[in-house]
């Protein structure tokens, strides 16, 4: 029964974004290694015959898929040729953008702005773009996203389907079976990084999440979180690699659930970024003590209290021209002071944001793809469940996000999320469909 | 008859295997604005042109007026601006290894590096009175004057070692100065952006110059986002993932149905004593 249902849950989710992947993957070229066979004839031609402008233009436009610094040269050629072309300024400009070298970018879209031949939407692009830089060039800076929207969930508890029973032939406590609602939800993000003007690159930096959801019916589920992170972080010069740093960070966490006050957390962790390319990996390990607090509707969630030890690695990059990736995989080990809440848990997460414009105006759409697994093996058996069954729970979800430019840094928001625990005690095996809206800023 | 032949090809394919490494092409002059000359080793000063091979040991200078892009055989490129003198001291590359090493000396004058394959693996040096200049794949600019050498990382790795010591730059638009090859390097920090803007434009054509090659009008160049001919030259868009919050909500909300809400029906109350018969009732 268990696989039919994984089987049934399987082909609709499958069936629901196939066409958003299809979608993704049809706008991608066909294959990279065509622009490679490409380009080693063209450069050859531009090394016999560099007059050949045509040809030059032609490995220009191919080779920043490839090779960055080498479509500079051959651009910063064309513009020996005609200086006043605002087109292959702008491009020089987001090269050097691309490699981190925001000044000399600068220089270049400044330039182009100049050009007499620059059209409306270069001009928009390149001021968005200074813009842009000036905001990274500043010693103190901030980012993130606010949202606020509605949620409609086919399983606002999280919970099994109704009337399931228990070892013990009881049925699971209704309030918390599987039931739909919709709620109003507010998100926020904002990471602050300070910015020495050292060689080293040192930096402060603090991050702040934040969620909130108010249900419309079952307030039993009504949850707000809260998380902060803070610490410097070294840079760490070498001759071998760009980008290397180190953060050790503290940690506080809180949350509320059904307008009460119910959890806090305090720990710390340890960071790493290296770069490789592109690709910025950053590894990490940090533990938080735990405190849960009973209430009159979780009379047991002290249970939970205890030491949480999480090692991890993030990582995020380009993928190809306007896709990218952000990654998460993690082991957790939490002891609890009732020893069957206790657990080791392996989680691995994925984003593919992928910026498109539909309209060619230049406003960037946003289509993000998410999947993710998770897997708890909890530490005992739980007596009030099943005391014959060490529980683990297997869980899946996929995700499909779009976000719409409006106006400025606002956007409208759409997710569609499905969720699925398949679990060797039927009270932790639970789906839940969940569809959201609202509007976003992103800054 | 035959064996004549034999000598004849014999000795030509010996004539063409003992000819100098110096004449061989190690890259191509791609645009010159006049006044700029090269000097070929053993050979005579000639204005450059576009199309010019350019060879082991050859000396480029440019005149007041003058500036000048190199094309090197392993991708990286070299723009020379006016009043600047350069020797290509030694070039070895071997694309089907993608090894080699490549030593260039400035006399005096500018000059902007865009480094390739060699410079990716650390085997570019720029080398001036006052230090010599690695390059471990980036960009750099490099100013030699009355006061010293200048050296503005545009990205990349730059490894500036003289007498005195060894100096790593690696951010972006950061530089340093060296007076003399026995004084310490001087971290200037980040360049003023004038100052980059300047030497940007410096190493360039002028508004009314075509690099030697006239008749490039326009460009029908793909932007990203921009227009019907899409451009695979995107800019990263800064982006978070926005249900960080939400994640770590679900898992509470998760744990707390499993595991925070009482599953065991209290025990029924017991039942209130029975009352002893009433003898006297």
């Amino acid at each position: 029964m268990k696989d039919r249902t994984w089987r049934v849950s399987w082909n609709k989710v499958a069936g629901a974004l196939a066409p958003a992947l299809l979608l993704v993957v049809s706008s991608l070229p066909a294959k990279s290694q065509t622009t490679s066979d490409l380009l080693n004839p063209l450069f050859q031609g531009i090394l016999a015959q560099p007059s050949n402008f045509n040809n030059a233009l032609q490995y220009a436009t191919l080779a920043p898929s490839r090779d960055i610094e080498s479509a500079i040269s051959t651009y910063e050629q064309l513009l020996f040729y005609n200086p006043n072309l605002a087109s292959v300024r702008f491009e020089l400009g987001v090269l050097y953008y691309r490699l981190g070298s925001y000044e000399m970018a600068r220089g270049y879209f400044d330039s182009a702005l100049k050009m007499k031949d620059i059209t409306p939407a270069l001009r928009q692009r390149a001021e968005d773009l200074i813009a842009a830089i000036d905001k990274k060039l500043q010693p103190d800076q901030f980012s993130g996203y606010v949202q606020s929207g509605f949620r409609y969930q086919t399983n606002a508890a999280l919970g099994p389907a109704a009337g399931t029973t228990l070892a013990s032939g009881r049925v699971f406590n209704n309030t918390f079976a599987a039931r739909p609602d919709w709620n109003w939800f507010g998100a926020f993000g904002l990471n602050y990084v300070h910015d020495f003007e050292n060689q080293r690159g040192d930096t402060f930096e603090a991050s702040a999440l934040g969620y909130d959801a108010q249900q419309f019916k079952l307030h039993q589920f009504d949850i707000g979180v809260m998380e902060l992170r803070a610490g410097p972080r070294f840079g760490i010069v070498s001759d071998t690699a760009t980008g290397l740093s180190i953060k050790p960070y503290f940690i506080a966490t809180g949350a509320t659930l059904a307008d009460a006050v119910y959890y806090g957390g305090l720990g710390g962790g340890l960071t790493a970024r290296i770069k490789l390319g592109d690709v910025s990996l950053d590894p990490y390990a940090e533990i938080v003590q735990q405190s849960f607090r009973n209430q009159t509707l979780y009379p047991l969630a002290s249970g939970m209290s205890g030491t949480l030890s999480t090692v991890g690695l993030q990582a995020s990059g380009p993928v190809y021209a306007s896709l990218g990736f952000q990654s998460r995989v993690t082991y957790a080990h939490a002891d609890a002071n009732f020893n069957p809440f206790g657990y080791n848990a392996y989680a691995g997460d994925i984003w593919l944001p992928w910026n498109f414009s539909p309209l060619n105006d230049g406003r960037t759409w946003i289509l993000t793809p998410t999947a993710g697994v998770s897997w708890w093996q909890y530490n005992a058996p739980d007596p009030t469940i099943d005391p014959n069954t060490t529980p683990n729970i297997l869980e899946w979800r996929v995700g499909l996000g779009l976000e719409v430019p409006i106006w400025k840094l606002l956007n409208l928001g759409f997710l569609a999320q499905y969720r699925a625990d398949v679990s060797n005690v039927p009270a932790f095996s639970m789906h839940d469909f969940s569809v959201t809206a609202g509007p976003t800023m992103r800054f | 008859m035959r064996s004549s032949r034999r000598f004849i090809v014999a000795l030509t394919s010996a004539l063409f295997a003992a000819a100098p490494a110096s004449a061989q092409q190690v890259g191509t002059a791609t645009a010159v604005n006049p006044l700029s000359e090269s000097t070929p080793p053993g050979g005579t000063t000639a204005p450059l042109m576009v199309g010019a091979h350019i060879v082991h040991k050859e000396r480029v200078h440019t005149t007041p007026a003058g500036t000048a892009q190199l094309l090197f055989t392993d991708k990286s490129s070299m723009s020379i601006a006016p009043n600047t003198d350069i020797v290509i001291d030694e070039y070895v590359y071997d694309p089907n290894a993608n090894s080699g090493h490549m030593l260039v000396s400035l006399t005096k004058g500018a000059l902007r590096f865009v480094g390739g394959q060699l410079s990716h693996q650390g085997e570019a040096t720029i080398t001036t009175s006052a230090a010599n200049i690695g390059i471990r794949g980036g960009t750099v600019t490099v100013i030699q004057g009355q006061n010293g050498t200048k050296v503005i990382n545009v990205a990349g790795i730059i490894k500036i070692v003289n007498g005195a010591g060894t100096f790593l730059l690696t951010r972006s638009d950061f530089g340093v100065l060296i007076q003399g090859w026995n004084t310490p390097i001087q971290d200037l920090g980040r360049i003023p952006p004038g100052d980059v803007a300047f030497f940007q434009a410096y190493a360039m054509s002028k508004f009314n110059e075509n690099g030697g090659v006239p008749g490039f009008t326009g460009a029908n160049i793909g932007h990203c986002g921009i227009g019907s001919v899409q451009g695979t030259n995107c800019p990263q868009v800064p982006w978070m993932p926005s249900d960080g919050g939400e994640l770590d909500a679900t898992q509470l909300l998760g744990n707390a149905t499993n595991f925070g809400t009482n599953q065991i029906t209290p025990p029924p109350p017991p039942p209130p004593p029975r009352r002893p018969p009433c003898n006297r009732c």
